[in-house]
């Protein structure tokens, strides 16, 4: 049999597949029908994963930095010249960042977090990409105690209303997409805020095209809908939560006459809407917790609407952030945080610490560290190790070029190797058994499909070679034995083990002796002590209007450029689709509507200079009735654009999604 | 016509594997999925697995395979180019009528034009097809609204349907001919010819109570997608769904289209690679320098379902292009298959109709 | 089936002299290395190759030599990736050709005909193949005109070869440049502009037109204005080609595949495919 089951391992939606291996080599991929998740469907990436794992383009030897060039050198000699140079670096705590990768497998990460604390006494382990990710996992673990998705994919077909905010979701995690228009189609309610009408937004019953950076304003104005109306969850209020004077307070400053004026909706779509969530037995939400996600105020008003709806803590209900990595949930999951270990373990908590002492065998640093991204800035860092190639390190290439000593490691050749000292070569994820964690607390294991390149080790080998030249004595005979390491550590993965994955589907979080076989959800019976509402601002003001800078510019991302194309350049298809793009708009584009190009006088692909209180930038316009008037979209879609004109608005860029910036559009 | 006990139709597998890589439908055991593909085994193919995920143009025209190789040193010119080498002769057990129907149209359209296709013939020639009657439909299939089941008429070297004790055994070619008798099967009777007749009926009766998931009135909505005489409007509802993964191509039995590109490896060789291509993405019919003649989703999606069901592109398959297989209405992540696409124009459905 | 050739693999030729015509594009002649596949490829005015440039990949590109006494070569324009490995090569590189393929140019059906080309920027890269072998045979045919513009001096094609025609008698060339130019002695305006200029004949006569979408279609309005019949008026299409052979599909317009069944169609027949240009 030449198809072997397997996941997908692009977005964190956690996609079934099988992959073709013929001769040693993937030579195809086909979705798993009985997948619970994908059903027999997969993405336009997905269905092109073999492209990628079949490249030859990989790192085949360790190497080394001599006089500047990089030479070939045995595992031995790589791990032996980075253990010194590490290891020499006095002040780890300030000095050395680990940098992981959220595409590495649970068991890799563990132990990549377990070298960074117990070997090289460093809190300072972290990944940027998606960072959006950790803000909701804040919010759900404040209100909840779980760090993870309160509902399950699976149950998205039981969801009568269904909202969806912001997020391009049929084309950052198509399958999610498809799942809530398949919901749609029979019968629920599809609710889309978002100030671009994107695919799902068509495809939703009701599309509140707000303007670009009032979500929260138009979430508040919903849940004061519900509050005042009377037509929120009493009875589920009493019974499960604390806190909700507290949410109702805040809302008391929201003008109900400001609202549209603020949104651009109107106070019947409003209470429309409003209506269709009371109505409804069970709703979800959904959001991306991607690069461009929401920040941590806006998510918190999405929880706090679906707590005081009573949509959460049941079959069918749910507040749902969408990982855009295939483990980005996984990796949390494994403490790759400066303050966490496993399973949202604080690292402050004495009790845990203790634990992981105990179990390491060594003392872990007390404070919480940073993350490697802010030690960058600062240049306070001396030594880099790097898993993989994390997508927004081209942000601070010159950092990393000044430093003492950059320790690479990955599978494929690429142009982070220029800026390291050591390479190591660790197998692709078909190479090794490991576990993934998808969005949906699915934790699901993938096996070893080929042989690996030759000579190649897993990165769980390597860890551990590298963990004893430092003088640590681990003793993993597989990733199974790290999964049970990591399960005697973590609450959540309590009742894991490698037995439990009969057939496919995986095994959701929660899974403890209360659920030995997994969790779908967040039961409201399981919050400890009661579910809270989260506390948030409340500030109403809206975007101000701006003579100078009439537009209010949106960021987001761009149909086929996912992971800063650093994976997607190995594939031909979607990289074609990609280049279909990039020949329209060479030097990418801004998107605005046909009104606004009519009185800017541009036609579309027509070259226009956007200008911001920060910088300016010259980009081709696309002109779509997609965007609303006075309103403009520019998706991070080639590097440049990224590089030189975003990274101006860093702190601006740093409110996620909604972040806006006022600009004004010239024509050149 | 011959017969052989059930218990040991797999004889014949055993008896094809001396000569041909024998190709069947197998159970994953993981996934509990079945496939169309090389058999580790011939005791592994499984005559009752469900309808393959994978058709079986995997087994005449892989998703990616190695059409030529070269390799070119630019300081001595020298070029080496070597064309691949034939594939050992393939034979394909158990395969269902409707997948034999899109090997038709795969063969009538990569052999019968005017061009042969050098690639596709080193798989398809010396081939030896068993089909396989279905006894009874799936809930996906329709091929009885495409005319393609549940029984092969032709095109097959042997075409088994199971009437009971025994499995009666049709012969279409001299090939399946010689091997039967090398065998030295029993020669069938009229009654179980007769009994193959029932079999048959009694499938297509079946269709209304099991075939649930999927109807194609294919024949009321042919001539209106080749006069095009379809609103716009329902292009669109159709446009709007479709997710642009290609998966609707990649799964259809008769859909052809591929890609090549050249992948250059470490050792300055190069493989070009033709893989399986869809009219659904945009880049598809990109031409260098910033030019694209079909842009909208809704035009591409179109693109598809004119091939499969115009009468034009019919002249060329000598049949519909779609065979009623329904693996397309499983694997669209919108709600686009085939069957759905033959509903909406039929009945001009522009836009969702919520609980119908 | 029995007589199929393999039509896969592509054969080996040296590219002998590179020669640069406009800013981006350039001719480049070619000499197949097995004598015995020289002698045997013979082409129609009007169809095209595919080229392999090893490690980059393969295109289509039309012909422009004539079928006759013309010496085999090719001219591109850099506008994709491979097209633009190939102009990094040097004279002594080797390339892949696999064909001619496609319909061609109607030749002897045209005879005692009025044949008249008009060509926008790089169009008369595919009508190059026909004017001269129009040319070779101009006694077979009735009044022969070519009106071909380009945005400056510096964009025309072929300098070398329209002075050249100018000489032959009963030839009657125009070319003209968007905007009026130093040193330009010939017309101003948009090549639609000449087909009024030229009083171009529309009976028993024949348009070949190829050239960018905007001066194709402008020049089509004014032909069929003056009378010509659509199926008079002929062009070729440019798609996005992957094997030439009418399999990959990625050429199909409608019912038709540019690469068999075209790339040389009737303004008649282009007007039905409901597709862009």
């Amino acid at each position: 049999m030449n198809y072997k089951a397997g996941i997908c391992n692009f977005c964190g939606t956690g996609c079934g597949h099988l992959l073709n291996v013929e001769d040693g080599k993937i030579s195809g991929v086909f979705p798993s029908r009985n997948h619970p998740v994908s059903k027999g469907r997969l993405c336009v990436r997905g269905w092109h994963i073999h492209e990628l794992i079949r490249t030859d383009d990989r790192l085949t030897t360790p190497l080394i930095r001599k006089n500047g060039k990089l030479e070939s050198a045995s595992y031995d000699e790589a791990v032996s010249f980075a253990v010194e140079k590490l290891k020499g670096i006095k002040k780890p705590s300030e000095e050395l960042g680990f940098l992981a990768s959220p595409r590495s497998s649970n068991e890799e990460n563990y132990l990549f977090m377990k070298l960074a604390r117990s070997v090289f006494k460093t809190n300072n382990v972290s990944i940027q990409s998606e960072s959006g990710q950790r803000e909701s996992l804040n919010v759900l673990y404040k209100g909840t105690g779980m760090a993870g998705m309160l509902g399950s994919i699976e149950e998205i077909k039981k969801a009568e209303f269904i909202l969806v905010v912001g997020t391009d979701i049929t084309k950052q995690n198509p399958i999610i997409g498809s799942e809530i228009h398949m919901a749609a189609m029979n019968g629920s309610t599809v609710v889309t805020i978002c100030s671009r009408k994107s695919q799902i937004a068509k495809l939703s019953d009701i599309h509140l095209q707000c303007k670009p950076g009032s979500k929260k304003i138009l979430l508040a104005a919903m849940a004061k809908g519900l509050i005042e109306k009377n037509l929120h969850d009493a009875d589920f209020v009493q019974k499960y939560t604390e806190g909700f004077e507290g949410f109702a307070n805040s809302l008391g400053s929201l003008n109900d006459g400001d609202i549209e004026s603020l949104t651009g909706v109107s106070a019947q779509q409003i209470a429309a809407v409003v209506k269709n969530l009371s109505e409804a037995k069970t709703a979800m939400a959904f959001f991306s917790s991607g690069i461009s996600g929401l920040d941590e105020d806006t998510i918190s008003y999405i929880y706090n609407l679906f707590v005081v709806a009573g949509k959460i803590g049941k079959e069918g209900c749910g507040v749902n952030p969408i990982a855009g990595i295939a483990n980005l949930q996984g990796t949390y999951d494994m403490g790759v945080a400066p303050d966490l270990l496993t399973g949202f373990q604080s690292i402050k908590d004495a009790e845990t610490a203790k634990k992981f002492g105990k179990a390491w065998g060594a003392d872990l640093p007390v404070e919480n560290g940073k993350d490697v991204y802010d030690l960058l800035a600062a240049k306070k860092l001396k030594g880099l190790v790097v898993v993989d190639h994390d997508e927004l390190i081209v942000r601070q290439q010159k950092a990393i070029d000044d430093l003492d000593f950059v320790v690479y490691f990955g599978a494929f050749n690429n142009p982070f190797t220029e800026l390291a000292d050591v390479v190591i070569p660790i197998g692709t994820y078909v190479e090794s058994d490991g576990t993934f964690t998808s969005t949906d607390r699915r934790i699901q294991l993938s096996h070893r499909k080929v042989e690996p390149v030759k000579g190649i080790q897993a990165g769980w080998q390597v860890y551990s070679m590298v963990a004893a030249k430092a003088g640590a004595k681990w003793n993993y005979d597989s990733p199974a034995a790290v999964m049970a390491e990591i399960a005697s550590l973590t609450p959540n993965y309590s009742g894991v083990k490698y037995d439990k994955f009969k057939g496919i589907g995986g095994i959701q979080w929660p899974c403890n002796d209360k659920y030995p076989q997994g969790c779908p959800r967040f039961n409201a019976g399981d919050a400890k002590g009661k579910i809270k509402f989260v506390s948030v601002s409340a500030n109403f003001k809206g975007a101000e209007k701006n003579t100078e800078f009439p537009y209010l510019m949106m960021t987001g991302k761009a149909q086929h450029f996912w992971h800063q194309n650093n994976l997607m350049r190995r594939t031909f298809i979607p990289m074609r689709e990609y280049n279909a793009t990039l020949l329209l708009y060479p030097k990418g584009y801004v998107e605005i509507s046909p009104e606004d190009a009519k009185s800017i006088q541009v036609r579309d692909k027509w070259p226009v200079k956007v200008v911001s209180p920060y910088g300016s930038m010259k980009v081709t316009v696309k002109v779509t009735p997609d965007v609303k008037s006075e309103s403009a979209y520019v998706p991070y879609f080639i590097r440049d654009m990224i590089s030189e004109f975003l990274m101006e608005h860093k702190e601006l860029l740093e409110q996620g999604e909604d972040a806006i910036i006022p600009v004004r559009i010239e024509k050149v | 016509m011959f017969l052989i006990k059930k218990n040991e139709v797999l004889k014949l597998a055993q008896e094809l594997e001396k000569s041909y890589a024998v190709y069947g439908p197998v159970v994953e055991k993981e996934s509990g999925q079945a496939f169309l593909t090389k058999v580790d085994s011939v005791n592994d193919i499984d005559l009752n697995a469900p309808i393959p995920a994978l058709p079986p143009k995997s087994v005449v025209f892989p998703q990616i395979e190695k059409i030529l190789g070269y390799k070119y040193d630019r300081n001595s010119k020298n070029v080496d180019i070597k064309m691949v080498v034939v594939p050992q002769a393939k034979a394909i057990f158990g395969l269902r009528s409707c997948d034999l129907a899109g090997i038709q149209c795969l063969d009538r359209f990569f052999l019968g034009q005017e061009f042969v296709d050098d690639v596709y013939l080193l798989h398809r020639k010396q081939m030896f097809i068993v089909t396989n009657t279905c006894t009874k439909p799936f809930a996906q299939c329709f091929c009885a609204c495409t005319d393609s089941g549940p029984s092969a008429k032709e095109g097959y070297d042997l075409n088994l349907t199971d009437i009971g004790d025994s499995y009666l055994i049709e012969v279409g070619s001299d090939k399946g001919k010689e091997l039967c008798e090398k065998m030295g099967l029993q020669k069938s009777e009229a009654a179980h010819a007769a009994e193959k007749v029932k079999v048959v009926d009694k499938s297509l009766d079946s269709f209304e109570k099991e075939a649930v998931e999927n109807k194609a009135w294919i024949s009321r909505v042919m001539n209106r997608i080749t006069t095009g005489f379809i609103k716009p409007q329902v292009w669109e509802f159709i446009g709007d769904q479709c997710f642009e993964c290609g998966a609707c191509s990649f799964v259809c039995p008769s859909c052809s289209c591929f890609n090549i590109e050249d992948f250059n490896k470490p050792d300055t060789a190069v493989d070009r690679m033709r893989e399986w291509d869809s009219c659904s993405f945009e880049g598809y019919t990109r031409m260098a320098g910033d030019h694209n003649p079909r842009k909208p989703i809704e035009d591409r999606r179109n693109k598809r379902f004119f091939c499969k069901l115009s009468y034009s592109q019919s002249k060329k398959y000598l049949r519909p292009g779609c065979v009623g297989c329904g693996r397309c209405a499983w694997v669209c992540p919108g709600d686009i298959g085939l069957p759905n696409v033959v509903t909406y124009v039929r009945r001009e459905i522009t836009e969702r109709e919520i609980n119908e | 089936m029995s007589e199929y050739k393999v039509i896969t693999v592509p054969e080996v030729a040296v590219i002998k002299e590179i020669k640069k015509e406009i800013e981006d594009t350039s001719t480049f002649y070619l000499e197949f290395e097995n004598p015995e596949v020289a002698k045997n490829f013979k082409i129609k005015s009007g169809q095209f190759i595919m080229c392999t440039i090893f490690g980059a990949g393969e295109f289509a590109v039309s012909l422009p030599p004539s079928p006759e006494n013309d010496r085999f070569h090719i001219s591109v324009r850099a506008a994709g990736k491979v097209t633009k490995v190939l102009h990094s090569l040097q004279p002594g590189d080797k390339v892949g050709i696999r064909g001619p393929f496609g319909n061609g140019f109607p030749f002897d059906e045209i005879k005692g005909k009025n044949v008249i080309y008009v060509a926008g920027g790089i169009g008369i890269i595919p009508l190059r193949s026909s004017i001269v072998h129009v040319l070779q045979h101009r006694n077979e045919f009735g009044r022969v005109i070519v009106l071909y513009g380009a945005r400056t001096p510096q964009d025309l094609m072929y300098n070398y070869n329209i002075d050249e025609w100018r000489k032959i008698e009963g030839v009657e060339i125009y070319t003209t440049i968007d905007s009026p130019a130093p040193g330009w002695k010939y017309e101003v305006g948009f090549v639609n502009t000449l087909v009024e200029k030229a009083k171009v004949p529309v009976d028993n006569s024949v348009a070949f037109v190829c050239g960018p979408p905007i001066m194709f279609n402008s020049v089509i309005k004014d032909l069929v204005n003056r009378g010509m019949r659509e199926e008079n008026i002929i062009s070729t299409l440019e798609r996005h080609m992957k094997c030439g052979i009418g399999k990959c599909q990625h050429c199909a317009i409608g019912r038709t595949l540019v690469c068999t069944d075209g790339p040389v169609y009737t303004y008649k027949q282009i007007k039905t495919l409901g597709e862009q240009i």
